[in-house]
């Protein structure tokens, strides 16, 4: 019994850290139809702009966290400003290759600067933690989860409540539409963008947390997540949740349970496999619902 | 202006290996082989407009089926390289319907799944791929006919070695490809896949059989890569299963971006970019040399990559055959056909 | 119609022509002594040597970018290291080493293309990783071009071009276990953790050798896949098993999270780790002594790691003080690492097998192999195993060093057996 509730636990902490990256690519499928290739590359920038903050320069952790989601959203609104903007309009596909080159680029050059061995953190966690009967919570898991909820709490507060929001959710309706309504659809991309870019310092963090470390391969955790955004179908940001948790109790509970029959590392794939199966059966995820077609 | 263009790039192609040095030839040989895998995507893709980010996979299933037959069951290369196109094509008939229940970007998504679900198939079917320990691919044989590395052919005062005889085999199946592709565009169904590719409900509505057609471009797309994943396995010789990744699916839908989607060149093109690219960059004269401290030229070279496929894309979205047709625009009537705005249908844009 | 046979037209032509001449292919028949272009003194010549100017090509491939970067920068600058110095000395009886080395970024493709554009020009080869190599094998055999490969795997013994450095993996793990079963308590439990590639099966190997000559009880053979970042089932599976010992077979950047991950739950085995699991940089921030610890430093404390060279600086190993000299004087951005050392020693049988090519007057390709197949034994001085070669192939080296980490000295490494054999290694040949 203790070793199936840590087991939970370490699901839901691993499943915290994924929907905090699906929500991440949800924010800007919602307004612009483009699945972000380069939030893999984003989490690494933000796991190690802190580590470099807080290690090298010296700046105390939670100003650097800070400063990490603030050099973060400039960068993603700077890419989505100079780059991006220049193609819209352009087939889907051609700003996801786009998104996949950037994505290239920025680990390569986070390499180059740092090196290919791992790096602290900086965090003030390590790996610290408490027993509640048998079952060892980590500090920095259980921190994790609760600044998922509560970024969580913030973007749905932040979507429903302020004009951005409003205007991001009609952006994601109608394009056309919501420009001729004279709300500046451009400057929605960048607050999207933005955005996108200070959930990818806090998924970097948590993904980069005890006992992991910032180090170059990490930005693949990224493509985990991608199983989560469809389960929850892409554009449901209450779908990212549930399908970020759901991946990971999936992941974390195969690798303790799965029958040896069905190969090593099956856990690495049945993700992908339920991911597979829910959308045979529902083909816009859970939460999605079939677009209107129109001629 | 075509009718010109295309014989004199064949009388290029065939004359290619003689200027080239080993290397360049050996990096020529392998964008050969990978544009007879980025011309079956190009159908798919370009043509009938699903995104399919699974290619690496059925590359991957037709070199192990070439590998098994070839080296395993001592089969002759004249069987096994079609019968590697056939087993990955028969993957592709079995794996269409479920496209068809999936648009746009959720298809490519689940054929993301598919490179990593056939990857564990691989690393744990040791019988066939060797498991993680990866296994040794047959050079190609048509009877006494050798590809294997030392080999010659000898022509007159000309001699093509194991790497030309390679790049020449790929160049016949790749004009082969290009030639049925060519004639698919054109044919009945052709037409009715890029219906399909710009509003798939409307073509459904105007009796397009939307099923049959989405599952014929599966199956000619993973036939052509079991094609050029036999090769491309027996080229390199070694593979473990790791090989077919998803960065090689990645790279082959950058391919068929970079040259242009949808159009006859724009494969080869792209591949010539794509794959030849890497290797091109480490010889800039001006990078400092490997290894010799602060921002290396490996470094470069990645961070480069990554740029240009940013620069050229926001530049030239229409890929390469967009700059060569705006180049000679009054050149033919067909020509803007080729390189119309490709629109995938999404969701979202079923909305508007 | 009319168009498609202009597609057609450039097929019929290619095709028609290797048809013609489709009778078979021949070998070519390489004179490999020539591009040396004839012989000054005595010494003939071959690719990669100009005798005219006495020097000597040796290539590398390496992994300066991708996935093993951390490793191979280490092994680049190793190599460097060691062949300026040799330079600088005087070479090889005035033979000067020239060293071309080309970054492959781990992939396999590269790697031939970069063989390809090399092979004419150099007359030794360092090739790194083990996937990569296995690539270029059969193009390195039928150019008869001795190459050592960077990469740990047993097989490299059996094929005669290869000229391998150190102990092989399965020798290492199999050592190890023979020395915790005969040091610690009686039939203990010991379980394994690997990646599951071609370098986690060599470890397997050898445990499972192990198993059988040794007869300690399987708590459990665990997988992960490289980049997992979660591995708590597969450490409460060797937990529940009541594992004495677990054997770590991963890159650096799974060994954290792994001991970590097992040191939270309050499981503390003696870890056991095969060489390239560890790296300075799991003590510390920049894996110099006076650096921050990392959180998981604790917990490795007093693992024992299956080296490949000797620790950084071991006053014990003799030849560890040119290594460090060289490295402070030629390459003193490069931080210190086995990786380095161990590089360091397979450049040095490098020139010893030029030396007796050039004591012998030929330093074509054949000449170049007969004098690897002939060198006998290589005394590395403690840095790394001395291995030995002869016609009759096997392993270069079938002992192990065997070290214990202690984050209180430099490199972290504290010497425990220096060249340790056992007849469970030997039962592996």
């Amino acid at each position: 019994m203790t070793e199936f509730l840590q087991l939970l636990f370490q699901g839901v902490s691993l499943g915290a850290t994924y929907a905090l990256v699906a929500l991440g690519f949800v924010v800007i499928f919602r307004s612009s139809g483009v699945i972000n290739f380069a939030q893999g590359a984003m989490l690494l920038a933000g796991a190690y702009t802190i580590s470099w903050l807080a290690t090298d320069v010296g700046v105390p952790f939670l100003p650097a966290v800070l400063m990490a989601v603030a050099l973060l959203a400039l960068a993603g609104a700077a890419f989505q400003h100079s780059v991006l903007r220049r193609v819209s309009g352009e087939p889907t596909f051609v700003l996801v290759m786009i998104t996949i080159g950037a994505g290239i680029a920025v680990t390569a050059l986070i390499e180059a600067l740092f090196g290919a061995d791992q790096r602290l953190l900086g965090d003030p966690w390590g790996s610290s933690s408490f027993g509640v009967g048998d079952v060892t919570i980590n500090w920095v898991k259980l921190w994790g989860i609760g600044v998922t909820v509560a970024a969580l709490a913030a973007y749905f507060a932040f979507d429903k409540y302020s004009r951005w929001g409003l205007a991001m959710q009609a952006t994601a309706e109608d394009e056309e539409a919501t420009l001729s309504l004279g709300v500046p659809v451009s400057r929605v991309h960048l607050v999207t963008w933005a955005l996108a870019g200070a959930l990818a310092v806090l998924g970097g963090l948590f993904l980069a947390g005890f006992p992991n470390s910032p180090q170059p391969t990490l930005g693949d955790a990224a493509l985990r997540a991608f199983p989560a955004i469809v389960l929850g179908g892409l554009r449901s940001p209450t779908g990212a949740v549930v399908g970020g948790l759901v991946i990971g109790e999936t992941e974390v509970m195969t690798s303790g349970y799965a029958p040896a029959a069905l190969g090593d590392n099956f856990y690495a794939v049945a993700p992908y496999i339920a991911m597979i199966l829910i959308l045979l059966v529902r083909p816009y995820g859970l939460f999605g619902r079939a677009p209107a077609e129109r001629l | 202006m075509r009718r010109l263009t295309l014989p004199a790039l064949a009388v290029l192609a065939v004359a290619l290996p003689f200027a080239l040095s080993a290397a360049q030839l050996t990096t020529a040989t392998f964008v050969v082989i990978a544009a007879i895998g980025a011309t079956g995507l190009n159908v798919l893709t370009g043509f009938a407009g699903q995104i399919s980010l699974g290619h690496a996979a059925f590359l991957g299933v037709g070199a192990y089926t070439g590998a098994v037959l070839g080296a395993d069951h001592g089969v002759d290369a004249l069987l096994w390289i079609p019968a590697a196109g056939v087993a990955a094509g028969l993957l592709g008939a079995l794996l269409g319907p479920i496209a068809l229940r999936l648009r746009g970007l959720y298809l490519a998504i689940v054929t993301l799944g598919l490179v990593f679900i056939a990857q564990h198939v691989f690393f744990n079917a040791t019988g066939l791929t060797g498991g993680p320990q990866g296994r040794a691919f047959p050079a190609v044989q048509f009877g006494s006919f050798d590809f294997s590395p030392g080999k010659v052919l000898r022509l007159g005062a000309a001699t093509i070695d194991s790497s030309g005889l390679y790049y020449f085999l790929a160049l016949i199946l790749l004009a082969a490809a290009t030639a049925f592709t060519w004639n698919l565009r054109r044919s009945r169904s052709g037409r009715a896949m890029v219906a399909l590719r710009e509003r798939e409900t409307a073509a459904a509505v105007m009796g397009v059989d939307v099923g049959r057609l989405k599952v014929t471009a599966f199956v000619v797309s993973s036939f052509l890569a079991g094609i050029s994943g036999a090769l491309y396995g027996s080229y390199l010789s070694f593979a473990q299963p790791g090989q077919w990744s998803l960065l090689m699916s990645i790279q082959f839908i950058a391919a068929i971006i970079v040259g242009g989607l949808g159009t006859t060149a724009g494969p080869l093109l792209g591949c010539a970019v794509v794959f030849a690219l890497p290797s091109l960059l480490k010889e800039l004269p001006f990078l400092p040399e490997a290894g010799s401290g602060g921002l290396s030229a490996s470094d470069l070279t990645s961070i480069s990559y990554g740029v240009l496929i940013v620069a050229f894309l926001t530049l030239q979205p229409r890929g390469i055959v967009g700059i060569a047709d705006r180049l000679h625009r009054s050149g033919g009537n067909d020509d803007h056909a080729k390189t119309q705005k490709v629109t995938v249908t999404t969701p979202k844009e079923a909305h508007s | 119609m009319r168009r498609s046979s202009s597609v057609l037209i450039p097929l019929a032509v290619v095709g028609s022509s290797l048809v013609l001449a489709a009778c078979g292919t021949g070998d070519s028949k390489k004179d490999s002594g020539s591009s040396g272009g004839g012989s000054a003194g005595t010494v003939k010549g071959g690719p990669g040597v100009d005798v005219a100017a006495k020097t000597i090509r040796i290539g590398d491939i390496n992994a300066l970018s991708g996935p093993a970067s951390a490793l191979g920068k280490p092994v680049a600058a190793g190599h460097r290291a060691y062949f300026k110095a040799l330079n600088a000395s005087g070479g090889i009886d005035g033979w000067k080493i020239r060293l071309t080395i080309k970054d492959s970024g781990y992939a396999p493709q590269q790697h031939v293309q970069i063989y390809n554009a090399i092979h004419d020009d150099v007359a030794l080869l360092d090739s790194f990783g083990s996937p990569t190599t296995k690539a270029i094998q059969k193009l390195v055999d039928n150019d008869k071009l001795v190459t050592t490969p960077l990469s740990f795997d047993s097989i490299w013994g059996t094929d005669p071009v290869m000229a391998p450095v150190g102990t092989p993996y399965s020798y290492d793990i199999a050592n190890v276990l023979d020395y915790y079963t005969k040091s610690g308590k009686d039939k203990p439990k010991i379980g394994i953790i690997y990646q599951n590639d071609e370098y986690g099966q060599d470890g397997l190997h050898g445990f499972k050798a192990a198993e059988k000559g040794l007869g300690f009880t399987d708590a459990g053979q665990q997988t992960f896949k490289a980049g997992d970042t979660e591995f708590t089932a597969q450490i409460q599976k060797l937990k529940a098993a009541g594992a004495d010992a677990v054997i770590v077979i991963a890159l650096p950047s799974s060994t954290g999270p792994i001991v970590g991950t097992a040191a939270s739950l309050g499981f503390t085995p003696q870890w056991i780790l095969q060489g390239p699991s560890f790296v300075e940089q799991l003590i510390t921030k920049d894996g110099s002594l006076k650096a921050k610890q990392t959180p998981v430093a604790g917990a490795l404390k007093g693992a024992l790691v299956t080296s490949f060279s000797a620790a950084w600086g071991d006053p014990n190993a003799p030849g560890m003080k040119a290594v460090v000299a060289d490295h402070d004087k030629y390459e003193p951005g490069a931080p210190p690492s086995i990786y380095f050392a161990v590089s360091y020693a397979a450049a040095k049988v490098q020139a010893e097998i030029l030396r007796k090519a050039i004591a012998s007057g030929d330093l074509s390709r054949a000449g170049i192999l007969k004098a690897k197949e002939n060198l006998g034994t290589v005394d590395l001085g403690g840095v790394a195993p001395s291995p030995t070669y002869t016609p009759d192939g096997g392993p270069p080296s079938t002992k192990s060093l065997i070290t214990r980490i202690d984050p209180a000295v430099e490199g972290f490494l504290k010497p425990v057996e220096a060249s340790y054999g056992s007849n469970v290694a030997d039962g592996l040949r």
